[in-house]
C-alpha cells in the first residue's frame, strides 16, 4: 500500500543487463512513461538498482516511498553459470547412470570439427554418486531407497567438498517418491545441505534434460537467493513499500521471494521480458506477426511473435547448458554494437562473433578499445553521437573510432566511410542469414512481418535489416532502450506446470489425463492463491505435448480441458492434427495419437499501466538541425530530430537521425517516418 | 573480374541463408520420423556444372559437403523451367551412394539460361528390395537393395510425372512416407530457387554468377593455405575392418597420402578387392568423390574452423582408385552398408594425416559401435514394437594438450542418442546401464575418449536385436606418438552368467525374456606415452570410475592404494617399464600386430598385384582362398616377403586352369 501523504504513485520496471541497467517508470498520476539507464555494477549486484532509484528521484521526482509496484529482471543467475561461480555440486543418480551429464545427448556443438567438445558439467563426475534404487516407467517403485546408502553417499559428497546436492533419478517425473526419500535421508544426515530435486525443478521425461536443468537450478540457487534477499533488504531500507516482483523466462512475473527457491524460472528473464514488451506494443498497434529485434553490446536477440503470441521453446541455453523449462524463445546472433570487424588472410571482411564487450568496448567509447566494432562504424558514418549515449554514461570519441576503422580501410582498398559502411553491410547480412533461418524454421514469410526494434543499437540497424529481408514496416517503440524493463512492468503473474503422461488417446489414456489435470489444477491454483497471494481472476491455459505413435518428437498443442473430462478423444486428436498441419504442412488423420506431457499455464493479470491512444495530427516534423552522414555509398545531409519533438502524426523522410535519451534511430534514404498515436515511430519504404 | 571482398562476404551470407532455409523447409515438412530423428538429408545449391557452393551446417548430414552433381546433371539432356530430376541409383552417375538416398535437382533459370541448381537428398526409410529398410550386410548384389530409378524427371515443366512416381511407390514398403518426404524435397528445391531469384534481383546476375565462382575459389584458397602448412611427404597407412563378410576375413583399407605443396594425393592402391557383401563404396572412380573427401574435410576444417565448406575444398585433392576394389566397385556390387566402411575410411584418412601434424591431430576415433534396434512385443498390449534404441559411439582420439572428448565426438559428433527413459517407455526393454565404458580409452599422455556402453534386458519371446555396423571386435583403434590403442568393442549376451555368449561382430540375433545384452563401442586411441601421464589425472579417472586399479597399473604404471597415488611405487613401476617402449608412430594394438606379422606389407603388396590380374568376379573368392592357405602356416614357415602369397596364388591358379595365365605371371 502507498502510505505517502501525497497522491504520487509510481510503477517501476528494472532490468539489469551486462553493461547497463534499464529503468522504466510509469507515473500513475500523469500517465507518463519515463526511462533511465545506469551503468551496471557486476561487482556489487543490486547497487545499480539503488543508484537508479536515487537517480529517478533526482531526475523525475519519483520518491522511493511512492513506488508501489516494482518488477525486476536480473542476470545474476546467468552470470553465476557463465563465470562458474556457483555451488560445489554433488549429483545423486540412479546407480549405473552416473555418466548422464558426461554423455548428454552425444552430439557435439560443431560436428564438422574433430576436436569439438561438450562443456564440462556443473557437477563434476567425481562428485556423482549412484544410488541403488529404481523407479519404473509407470511410476512403480522396483527398488526403494535405503537411507543408509544415501547416508554413505552424503558422507562421501561432504568429504569431496560438496555444498549442494542435486538428486535426479530415473523416471522421477512419473513418481517423485524415491527422489523425496533421498532428500529426506540427506536432511537426516546433513540438515544444512542444500538439496535440489529434478522432480521439483521440472518433472518431465528425458533424463539428461531433466538432470542438466536441475544441476543449473542447484548451481545458482544460493547466489540468487542471496541476491534477492539483499535486494529486498535494500528496497526496504530505501523506504520502497512495494513487495518486489521478479521477471521470469516464461515472460511472466512472480513474487521475488519465490525466486529464492525456484531460481530456474527466472534465469532468462531479461530477453524474455523484452519480447513481452514487444508483443505488448505489437498488440497495441494491431500487428499480428512481429519480429522483435533487440540489439545490445554483444548480441542481437531476435524472437518471432505470430498471431500476437511469442514463440516458446525449451532447451534455451544458459551459458553452455540447455535448460528445459518453458522459455520465451529467443535466438541470439553474435552481432552487437561491440562485435569486432577484421579482414581475413584472403582479404575478406568479417564481422563478429568476437566482441569487445563492455570492457574495453568499442574504440569510440574511449575506454581503451582499439579494434573496429559495429558501433565504431556507426560513429565514423556520423550516425551516432547526435544525442547523449547512455544518459551521459559514456562520451563519444569519434577520432578513436576513425583510427580503429582505418586499420581495415587499407587492406580493403576502400575509403574510411566506405569501410565503415562495409562493416555495417556485412554485419547486417550476417543478421539476415540468422533471421532467415529462424523464419524458415517457423515456415514464415518475412514480408508479412513487422520489425520491432529496440535495445541500444536495434533502432540504428533496423531499417537496413528490414530492407535486406523485404520487411515492409519497422516500428521503434517510445522507450526502445528499456523495453525489457517495460516488459516486466506490464507482465502477468504466470507459472507453468507439467505432468508426463505417455498415453494413447483412448478411454484409459483420457482417464489418466483427467487425473493428471486435476492434480495440475490444484497445484496451479495453490501457487497463484497461496504462494503469490493473488486474489484476482485466474487464467488457465491447457496444452499437451502430442505426437503420432512412432514419432520421437512432440508438438505442444493447445487443448480444451473439457474435452478431457468429457472423454472427447476425437476433439483432442483433431486439435493435434490441426497443429501438426500448421507446423509441418501436413497431418495424418488416420494415425494413432499419443500424449506425452500435459501442461498447464496459470496466470493472473497484475495491475497494469493504462495507455491512451493520442490523437494523430498529421504535420511535417521540424528538425533540430542537420548532420553530414555517409550512407548507401555517398555523403548525405541528414535531418536531425529529437524524439521528444515527434508528437503523434508528425512525419518526415529519410535520411534522418532521431536522437533520444536511450538510443539513436537511423532512417535511411528512401524511408518515410511518422509517429503513431501510441508514440511509436513507424518507418516504411517510401511508396 | 572477381567480386569485391565485401560483396563476396554478403553474397556468402545470402547463399548460406538459402541453403539453410532449404534445410529447414525440408526438415519441417518431411513426413518420415527418420528424417527428423537422424537428419540424414542434405540440401544445397550448385553451379550449372554441379559444384556445390552453398550447404547448410545447422541441419542435415555432415558427409555431403561439396557433393558434385555434375555427373547426374549431364544425364538429362533437356532442362526446362519447372523441371525437377531425381535418381537413387548408385551406378548412374555415382552421386547417389546407396539406394535409400533419393537425390533430386532442379535447374534455376535466369531468362533462358541455367544459373544454378537447387539440390538435395533424403535417406528413405525403405526403397524395397530383399529386406525391410533395404539394407543388410549379407546382400551381395545391388539388385537386392531395392528399386533403382536412373536419372529421370519427376516434374516436367512443373507437372508431376505420374509414371515415374508410381513406379517408385509401387516398389517400396511404406509409399506414403516416401511420397511425403519427396514432396518435402521438392518444397526445399523450390525454396532454393526462390532464394536464388532474390539474390539475382539484389546483386544482379553477373555478380551472382561471378560471386558463386569466387566462393568456390575462396574455399579452395583457404584449403590450399591449410595444406601448405603441412610438411611435404608420403604418408602410408593401413587399417582393417574385422570382417569382409559375415564371419569373413579382415578387410584392408590402405592409403598412401602424398602432400606436395598445396596439393594432396590419396592413393588407395592396396585396399581390398570389392566385397561380396554390401560394404563397398560406390565412387565410380571419381577422383574427388564426396565419400572420399569426408575425412579430408574433417582434417582441414579441424585445423582451421574458419574454412568455408563447399566444393572448392575438394579441389586440393585427387584420389587414385583402382577399379574392382572396395573403394571403386564395379556393377553390380552391393553398396547398401557403405556407412560402416565409409566411417572407417574417414578414420584411415585421419590416421594418414596424423604423422604430418602430430602436434595438432589426434589418435583414432572410437569406432565399431553399432546402431541398435529392438523389435519386440509389448506384453501389456500384445503390440509389436520396433524401436531404434541408440547409436553406440566412442570418443575422440587424444591429442597434444587434451584427452579426447568422451562418449562421442570426432567423426561421430553428429549422432544423437535416445534417452533411457524414452527407450524404456517405448522399446519394451529395461536399461540396466548406460554410460562410459571403464578402461575403454586408449592410454596415453593424453588418453583417447571413453566409449559408451549399454546393458539392457528383454521381457518378451522372439525379441530381435539388430546391431548394424558392428566392427572393431578384433582390430582396435590406433594410438599415435606413443599413445596406445583403445579397447575393442564388445557385444555379449547374458554377461557374467553361465549362459554368457560373446556375439563378436554378429549384427542380428533373437533373444528371449530375461536375456540381457551388453554392447560397447571401441575405444579411441591415445596420444603420447601413457607412462608420462600425470598420476593425478589417472587418479581422477579412477575416482570417476573410468579407470580400474588394475588398468591404472598396467596401462599407466600408476599404483593406486587407499584412494591415493602411491608415489614411490608408481615411480618404481614406471622406471622398470620405461625401457620397453618402441618408437613406432602408430600403436595398432595386439591383435593387429599379430595379424600384420602374417600379413606383412610385402604380402599385401603381392596380394594386390596378384588379384589385380584376375577378373573382378574372381578376386574376392581368390582372396579368401589365399587367406585360408596362409592361415595354417606356422611362424617358422612364414616368410612374410610376399612369397607366401605368390605360392598360394600359384596353387590356386593350378587348381583353376581358367586362371593359369594370371598364375604363371605371378610365379615369375
Amino acid at each position: 500500500m502507498n502510505t505517502n501523504e501525497s497522491n504520487a504513485s509510481h510503477r517501476i520496471g528494472v532490468d539489469v543487463g551486462g553493461t547497463f541497467t534499464d529503468f522504466c517508470v510509469f507515473d500513475e498520476v500523469t500517465g507518463e512513461m519515463r526511462s533511465l539507464k545506469t551503468l551496471s555494477t557486476p561487482a556489487t549486484p543490486g547497487a545499480e538498482v539503488m543508484n537508479g532509484i536515487a537517480e529517478l528521484e533526482r531526475r523525475h521526482g519519483a520518491r522511493p516511498g511512492s513506488i508501489d509496484y516494482f518488477t525486476h529482471g536480473t542476470t545474476v543467475g546467468v552470470n553465476t553459470v557463465i563465470q562458474r561461480r556457483g555451488a560445489a555440486l554433488a549429483l545423486f543418480t540412479t546407480r549405473g547412470f552416473e555418466d548422464v551429464l558426461e554423455v548428454a545427448r552425444l552430439k557435439v556443438p560443431d560436428p564438422y570439427d574433430l576436436f569439438s567438445r561438450r562443456p564440462a558439467p556443473l557437477a563434476p563426475r567425481e562428485r556423482v554418486y549412484g544410488i541403488g534404487e529404481r523407479t519404473l516407467k509407470d511410476g512403480g517403485i522396483e527398488t526403494p531407497v535405503k537411507p543408509q546408502d544415501v547416508h554413505a553417499a552424503v558422507a562421501r559428497a561432504r568429504a569431496d567438498g560438496a555444498d549442494t546436492i542435486v538428486v535426479a533419478l530415473l523416471h522421477a517425473y512419473a513418481n517423485p517418491a524415491n527422489e523425496r526419500a533421498v532428500r529426506d535421508a540427506i536432511r537426516a544426515a546433513a540438515p544444512a545441505m542444500a538439496v535440489t530435486l529434478s522432480s521439483d525443478v521440472w518433472p518431465v521425461i528425458r533424463e539428461y534434460e531433466r538432470t542438466v536443468t536441475a544441476t543449473v537450478a542447484g548451481y545458482v540457487q544460493r547466489r540468487v537467493a542471496e541476491y534477492i534477499g539483499a535486494l529486498q533488504g535494500a528496497l526496504g531500507d530505501a523506504g520502497v513499500p512495494a513487495e518486489p516482483m521478479i521477471t521470469k523466462s516464461n515472460g511472466g512475473i512472480m513474487a521475488a521471494e519465490l525466486g529464492k527457491t525456484d531460481p530456474i524460472a527466472m534465469l532468462l528473464s531479461g530477453t524474455a521480458s523484452g519480447v513481452i514488451g514487444a508483443a505488448d506494443i505489437a498488440g497495441r498497434i494491431g500487428a499480428a506477426d512481429v519480429l522483435s529485434f533487440d540489439v545490445g553490446g554483444t548480441s542481437a536477440d531476435v524472437a518471432v511473435i505470430q498471431g500476437g503470441k511469442p514463440a516458446f521453446g525449451t532447451g534455451e541455453t544458459v551459458g553452455e547448458f540447455p535448460i528445459h523449462v518453458p522459455t520465451v524463445s529467443v535466438t541470439s546472433i553474435g552481432a552487437g554494437g561491440g562485435s569486432i570487424a577484421r579482414v581475413d588472410d584472403f582479404g575478406v571482411l568479417k564481422v563478429g562473433p568476437e566482441s569487445a564487450g563492455s570492457n574495453p568496448g568499442p574504440a569510440c567509447y574511449g575506454q581503451g578499445g582499439t579494434v573496429a566494432t559495429i558501433t565504431d562504424a556507426f560513429a565514423v558514418l556520423n550516425l551516432l553521437g547526435a544525442g547523449e549515449l547512455g544518459y551521459g554514461a559514456v562520451a563519444l570519441d569519434r577520432p578513436a573510432a576513425e583510427r580503429a576503422v582505418a586499420t581495415l580501410a587499407e587492406p580493403l582498398g576502400l575509403s574510411l566511410p566506405e569501410t565503415a559502411e562495409s562493416i555495417i553491410r556485412v554485419a547486417v547480412s550476417g543478421m539476415y542469414l540468422e533471421v532467415s533461418k529462424l523464419l524458415s524454421r517457423h515456415g514464415a514469410d518475412p514480408r508479412t512481418f513487422t520489425l520491432l526494434a529496440f535495445g541500444g543499437a536495434g533502432p540504428m540497424t533496423a531499417c537496413l535489416l528490414a530492407r535486406e529481408l523485404g520487411i515492409r514496416r519497422t516500428v521503434v517503440p517510445p522507450t526502445p532502450g528499456v523495453l525489457s524493463a517495460y516488459g516486466g512492468l506490464i507482465a502477468d503473474i504466470r507459472n507453468d506446470f507439467i505432468r508426463t503422461a505417455f498415453v494413447d488417446l483412448d478411454a484409459k489414456g483420457l482417464g489418466v489425463l483427467d487425473a493428471h489435470a486435476r492434480e495440475l489444477e490444484t497445484r496451479a491454483l495453490e501457487w497463484l492463491r497461496d504462494e503469490q497471494g493473488f486474489g484476482g481472476e485466474a487464467r488457465l491455459v491447457w496444452s499437451a505435448d502430442m505426437r503420432y505413435r512412432g514419432q520421437s518428437y512432440e508438438i505442444e498443442t493447445v487443448i480444451d480441458r473439457s474435452d478431457i473430462a468429457a472423454g472427447r478423444s476425437g476433439a483432442l486428436a483433431e486439435a493435434f492434427h490441426a497443429t501438426h498441419e500448421r507446423v509441418y504442412d501436413h497431418a495424418d488423420r488416420e494415425a494413432p495419437v499419443q500424449v506425452v506431457n500435459l501442461r498447464l499455464v496459470v496466470s493472473g493479470s497484475a495491475p497494469k499501466p493504462v495507455f491512451r491512444e493520442q490523437p494523430v495530427v498529421p504535420e511535417a516534423a521540424a528538425p533540430r538541425g542537420g548532420a553530414t552522414i555517409f550512407l548507401d555509398g555517398a555523403e548525405r545531409e541528414a535531418a536531425l530530430h529529437d524524439r521528444g519533438d515527434l508528437r503523434p502524426g508528425r512525419h518526415f523522410a529519410g535520411p534522418a537521425i532521431i536522437a533520444q535519451d536511450d538510443c539513436t534511430t537511423v532512417v535511411p534514404p528512401g524511408f518515410a517516418a511518422r509517429t503513431d498515436g501510441w508514440g511509436n515511430l513507424v518507418l516504411e519504404p517510401e511508396a | 573480374m572477381p567480386v569485391d571482398p565485401v560483396t563476396l562476404e554478403i553474397l556468402k551470407n545470402h547463399t548460406r541463408a538459402a541453403a539453410e532455409s532449404m534445410a529447414f523447409t525440408l526438415y519441417r515438412t518431411a513426413h518420415s520420423t527418420f528424417v527428423k530423428e537422424t537428419e540424414d538429408f542434405t540440401t544445397g545449391l550448385t553451379t550449372p556444372a554441379g559444384e556445390t557452393f552453398a550447404t547448410p551446417t545447422e541441419l542435415g548430414a555432415t558427409w555431403f559437403v561439396g557433393l558434385n552433381y555434375g555427373r547426374v546433371i549431364e544425364m538429362i539432356d533437356d532442362y526446362r523451367p519447372g523441371d525437377i530430376a531425381l535418381t537413387n541409383d548408385p551406378y548412374s552417375g555415382f552421386v547417389c551412394t546407396h539406394t535409400p538416398d533419393m537425390h533430386i535437382w532442379k535447374p534455376i533459370f535466369h531468362e533462358d539460361e541455367i544459373v544454378a541448381f537447387s539440390v538435395g537428398h533424403v535417406h528413405n526409410t525403405d526403397v524395397g528390395g530383399a529386406v525391410p529398410a533395404s539394407l543388410s550386410r549379407t546382400l551381395s548384389e545391388i539388385h537386392q537393395e531395392g528399386i533403382r530409378i536412373p536419372p529421370a524427371k519427376i516434374l516436367v515443366e512443373g507437372e508431376l510425372n505420374r509414371q515415374v512416381l508410381d513406379l517408385f511407390l509401387t516398389n517400396v514398403r511404406a509409399p506414403d512416407q516416401n511420397w511425403g518426404d519427396l514432396k518435402a524435397q521438392i518444397a526445399a528445391c523450390n525454396t532454393g530457387e526462390r532464394k536464388v531469384r532474390e539474390m539475382i534481383e539484389r546483386f544482379g546476375v553477373d555478380v551472382f554468377r561471378e560471386g558463386v565462382a569466387d566462393l568456390l575459389d575462396y574455399a579452395e584458397a583457404q584449403a590450399r593455405a591449410i595444406v601448405r602448412n603441412l610438411p611435404d611427404g608420403t604418408y602410408p597407412f593401413a587399417d582393417y575392418m574385422d570382417e569382409d563378410s559375415v564371419d569373413g576375413w579382415p578387410c584392408r583399407l590402405a592409403l598412401t597420402l602424398v602432400i606436395d605443396g598445396d596439393e594432396l594425393v590419396f592413393d588407395f592402391t592396396g585396399s581390398d578387392p570389392q566385397l561380396e557383401s554390401s560394404l563397398n563404396m560406390p565412387t565410380g572412380g571419381d577422383e574427388r568423390h564426396t565419400l572420399l573427401m569426408v575425412g579430408m574435410t574433417y582434417v582441414l576444417y579441424s585445423l582451421d574452423p574458419s574454412l568455408y565448406l563447399n566444393s572448392g575444398v575438394g579441389r586440393v585433392c585427387r584420389c587414385i582408385l583402382p577399379s574392382g576394389t572396395i573403394v571403386n566397385p564395379v556393377f553390380p556390387a552391393a553398396v547398401g552398408m557403405r556407412t560402416l566402411s565409409c566411417s572407417r575410411l574417414q578414420g584411415l584418412i585421419l590416421g594418414a594425416f596424423a604423422p604430418a601434424a602430430p602436434e595438432r591431430l589426434a589418435g583414432s576415433p572410437g569406432s565399431g559401435g553399432p546402431i541398435m534396434n529392438v523389435n519386440t512385443t509389448d506384453n501389456r498390449t500384445g503390440r509389436r514394437i520396433m524401436a531404434a534404441i541408440n547409436p553406440m559411439t566412442g570418443g575422440a582420439g587424444g591429442r597434444a594438450g587434451e584427452d579426447g572428448q568422451d562418449g562421442s565426438g570426432a567423426n561421430q559428433g553428429f549422432l544423437k542418442n535416445t534417452p533411457v527413459e524414452i527407450n524404456e517407455a517405448e522399446a519394451g526393454i529395461k536399461v540396466l546401464r548406460y554410460g562410459l565404458s571403464p578402461d575403454s580409452a586408449g592410454p596415453g599422455l593424453h588418453r583417447g575418449g571413453m566409449a559408451t556402453e549399454m546393458r539392457f534386458q528383454a521381457f518378451s519371446p522372439n525379441t530381435r536385436v539388430t546391431a548394424r555396423n558392428r566392427d572393431r571386435t578384433r582390430f582396435t583403434g590406433w594410438g599415435i606418438a606413443g599413445g596406445r590403442a583403445g579397447a575393442s568393442s564388445r557385444f555379449i549376451k547374458n554377461p557374467g552368467t553361465n549362459r554368457e555368449v560373446d556375439l563378436g561382430n554378429t549384427d542380428i540375433l533373437t533373444i528371449g525374456p530375461g536375456d540381457v545384452i551388453h554392447v560397447t563401442c571401441g575405444g579411441a586411441g591415445g596420444w603420447g606415452d601413457p607412462l608420462e601421464r600425470d598420476p593425478d589425472a589417472v587418479l581422477l579417472d579412477w575416482r570417476r570410475g573410468w579407470v580400474t586399479t588394475g588398468h591404472a597399473r598396467d596401462a599407466y604404471g600408476v599404483v593406486i592404494a587407499q584412494g591415493a597415488v602411491d608415489g614411490p611405487a608408481t615411480r618404481a613401476l614406471r622406471a622398470a617399464r620405461a625401457n620397453g617402449t618402441d618408437n613406432r608412430f602408430y600403436d595398432v594394438g595386439d591383435e593387429c600386430r599379430a595379424f600384420e606379422a602374417v600379413w606383412t606389407d610385402a604380402n599385401y603388396a603381392a596380394l594386390t598385384e596378384c588379384l589385380a590380374r584376375l577378373p573382378v568376379h574372381w578376386r574376392f573368392y581368390a582372396k579368401h582362398r589365399i587367406f585360408a592357405a596362409l592361415e595354417p602356416l606356422s611362424p617358422d614357415d612364414r616368410r612374410g616377403d610376399g612369397s607366401d602369397v605368390r605360392q598360394a596364388f600359384a596353387a590356386l591358379c593350378a587348381e583353376f586352369p581358367e586362371l593359369s595365365d594370371a598364375g604363371g605371371a605371378a610365379a615369375a
